[in-house]
């Protein structure tokens, strides 16, 4: 299906269904997101939100049918945010995001995105150290390194406080700008963020 | 065509039993064994490669048709290899009167035989089929050379040759006794044609089953299929309603 | 290129701040070593006894130590971050790499230690630095792979031991072979030939390694 006011398509997901064992998730998922959509993705706990995200950045395989990303290396043109996405325990913030940037090809910005998710203080601090509030604007900082097109976030505003909500609203505002955002949530201030919106009721 | 099978695997197996006894044994009638024992190990290694290769097309064509044969192969091949390995010690205690005696190839065999139970053990490893069949298909790719060596490498090797009881020469250096040669090359042919239907028969189970878990449960739907689901598709939210916080 | 050294970096620093690898292979090599002399107390074995208890002993070690690189990624969670920022194939030769290095440094050590406490003599002292270093790659490629494999498993540990140990003990047999040439018995021609197959097992499982990682690991 195609959506209201899309002027190119950046991601699309066709026929997409994934099961565990023998126990469907989901199936016949299918939508394109274009340039500057915001997909809030709505369900109850346990309906799939998370595994559509995941089948979404391909760490996950679907069971059927498939996602149409860009072209171009994944971890250049997607960033993802997901509550189950752990960090290095004995690495800095800094690290990580120099690491990051060596293995992907792109410039570290280290200093530019701890600064623009507020860990400029903690930049140096292992991350084993961190409250999960500061692991996840890490990986807020780690998903937007290298200017992707698309853009997931799992439960982004989950364990943020005020500040922290206003940065992922920023970061969804920017990245409206270069392609699309897709946000899998419960809490009903993520869905004014949406431009469409989704319900799996698995 | 099962029936001709049938009298011929009777007629082989007769064939076996009437043929002279072997001299050169300590219990010459019972050097039979040779007949099942040869070729279960030779159609065990044409295993070792089917299961490589099919782990190959696999990984490259992500086909679950090539998991269902790999998995075949695992199996048949364990079968055979258990098979080979329980002809070999039985004979080994009728010729030599040890069970066990360490005998290289005996031992390298022991090694491929551990090589399939490791194939074997990843497929109850993972819950996932898709993460499943790849990781299976590149163990059995893996352990293609580790394999190759085992059976053929090592047991040629001169200073662990020398110290083989097997009768190796007499295969391959073309010293086998004409009725030994048609009673092996008869059990042989039966055997791997029997292997055919078998392998077959299983990949035609693993291919049901594979369809079988493709049903969401609703088998009950009229007709036998699964029930129809409806496209889960998404919707655009109103310009009005953005940025105004809504209720779950 | 670039990319396998900063696997490999990240490696290091993170050895570095836990200590607990080469801690933990510095005191097996050592309690090994113990135990070999132990269980020859009073008695002198043969090249070949050695050899043997030489190559079991950097089986065992590589087994339990080097799956920690791949395994531990998916115990912390580590795993989906990294294919997230990188493709598979520096992921692989990066850690492996590491896993070569931490093989050498245990391997050295346990041999200097063998001809301390056990009373190793080296007849021909570049078969057995060559073997030494030849055994290590055969085993650090193939333990690799397996550690790569096992990854998501619901027992990681166990399998990945099961699936490295059939593959691993044709490489204990040549190395047995390079070793006990090293130690005086059996030609230095043998002991070469034996050192020449476990560079090739070595290289053939660095070769094939990257390649099956990457299609296990792929993201769709």
């Amino acid at each position: 299906m195609s959506l209201t006011g899309i002027i190119s398509v950046v991601l699309t997901a066709s026929n997409l269904g994934r099961k565990f064992g023998s126990r469907w998730v989901f199936r016949h998922v299918a939508f394109e997101v274009g340039l500057g959509d915001v997909l809030v993705v709505l369900g109850r706990n346990g309906s799939g939100k998370s595994t559509l995200l995941r089948l979404l950045s391909g760490l996950l395989s679907p069971s059927e049918g498939s996602v149409g990303r860009p072209r171009g290396a994944h971890h250049r043109v997607l960033g993802y945010v997901g509550l189950d996405l752990a960090l290095y325990p004995n690495l800095t913030a800094r690290e990580h995001l120099e690491i990051a940037s060596e293995l992907r090809g792109v410039p570290p910005r280290a200093e530019t995105l701890l600064e623009r998710v507020g860990l400029s203080a903690a930049a140096d601090r292992l991350t084993g150290e961190y409250s999960t509030g500061m692991r996840a604007r890490l990986k807020l900082a780690l998903a937007i390194q290298p200017e992707p097109a698309i853009l997931l976030l799992d439960e982004p505003t989950a364990s943020l406080d005020d500040a922290g909500r206003e940065i992922v609203r920023s970061v969804i505002d920017e990245q409206t700008g270069r392609g699309c955002v897709i946000i899998a949530t419960n809490d009903a201030h993520d869905r004014r963020y949406a431009t469409h919106e989704l319900t799996i009721d698995g | 065509m099962h029936y001709v099978l049938m009298v011929g695997m009777a007629a082989a197996t007769l064939l076996a039993f009437l043929v002279p006894d072997a001299d050169q044994f300590q219990k010459p009638e019972l050097a039979r064994i040779f007949f099942f024992h040869f070729p279960s190990a030779l159609i065990c290694s044409v295993f070792i490669f089917l299961s490589g290769w099919f782990g190959f097309w696999l990984l490259r064509t992500r086909d679950m048709k090539w998991d269902v044969r790999n998995a075949a192969s695992v199996e048949m091949g364990a079968l055979y290899g258990v098979f080979t390995m329980a002809t070999g010690i039985l004979f080994s205690e009728v010729q030599w009167g040890t069970w066990w005696q360490w005998d290289p190839r005996q031992t390298s065999f022991l090694l491929v035989l551990a090589i399939f139970g490791a194939g074997i053990a990843i497929r109850g490893a993972f819950s996932d089929e898709r993460r499943r069949a790849t990781i299976s298909a590149a163990y059995s790719v893996a352990s293609l050379l580790p394999s190759l060596f085992l059976i053929f490498v090592f047991p040629r090797l001169p200073h662990i040759e020398q110290m083989s009881f097997h009768p190796s020469q007499t295969v391959t250096g073309g010293l086998l006794d004409g009725w030994y040669r048609v009673g092996v090359l008869s059990v042989g042919f039966m055997l791997a044609w029997l292997t055919v239907i078998v392998y077959r028969m299983r990949v035609r189970v693993g291919e049901l089953e594979f369809q079988r878990e493709q049903f969401d449960g609703s088998l009950e739907a009229v007709g036998g299929g699964a029930a129809p689901h409806r496209v889960v598709r998404a919707v655009s939210v109103s310009e009005e309603r953005r940025d105004t916080p809504q209720e779950v | 290129m670039a990319e396998i050294w900063t696997v490999f970096r990240k490696e290091w620093r993170g050895e570095m701040r836990s200590r607990h690898g080469i801690f933990t292979a510095g005191l097996f090599s050592l309690l090994a070593v113990v135990a070999i002399a132990f269980a020859s107390y009073g008695q002198k074995p043969s090249g070949t006894i050695l050899a043997g208890m030489l190559c079991i002993t950097l089986l065992f070690a590589s087994v339990m130590a080097l799956p920690r690189t791949f395994l531990v990624e998916d115990e912390q969670g580590t795993f989906d971050l990294l294919r997230l920022i990188s493709e598979p194939q520096p992921v692989f030769v990066g850690k492996t790499l590491y896993n070569l290095t931490q093989m050498l440094v245990t391997g050295f050590v346990l041999a200097i230690l063998l001809i301390g406490f056990a009373g190793l003599q080296v007849t021909v002292v570049w078969l057995y630095i060559l073997a030494l270093v030849a055994e290590c790659m055969a085993l650090a490629g193939a333990v690799s792979l397996c550690g790569a494999l096992a990854i998501g498993a619901a027992n990681r540990w166990i399998l990945a031991a099961v699936l490295s140990v059939p593959l691993l003990l044709p490489q204990v047999a040549m190395g047995v072979g390079a070793f006990r040439a090293a130690l005086g018995e059996g030609t230095i021609a043998g002991g070469t030939q034996n050192v020449l197959g476990l560079l090739g097992f070595g290289v053939a499982a660095l070769a094939l390694g990257p390649v099956l990682a990457a299609s296990v690991w792929k993201t769709e």
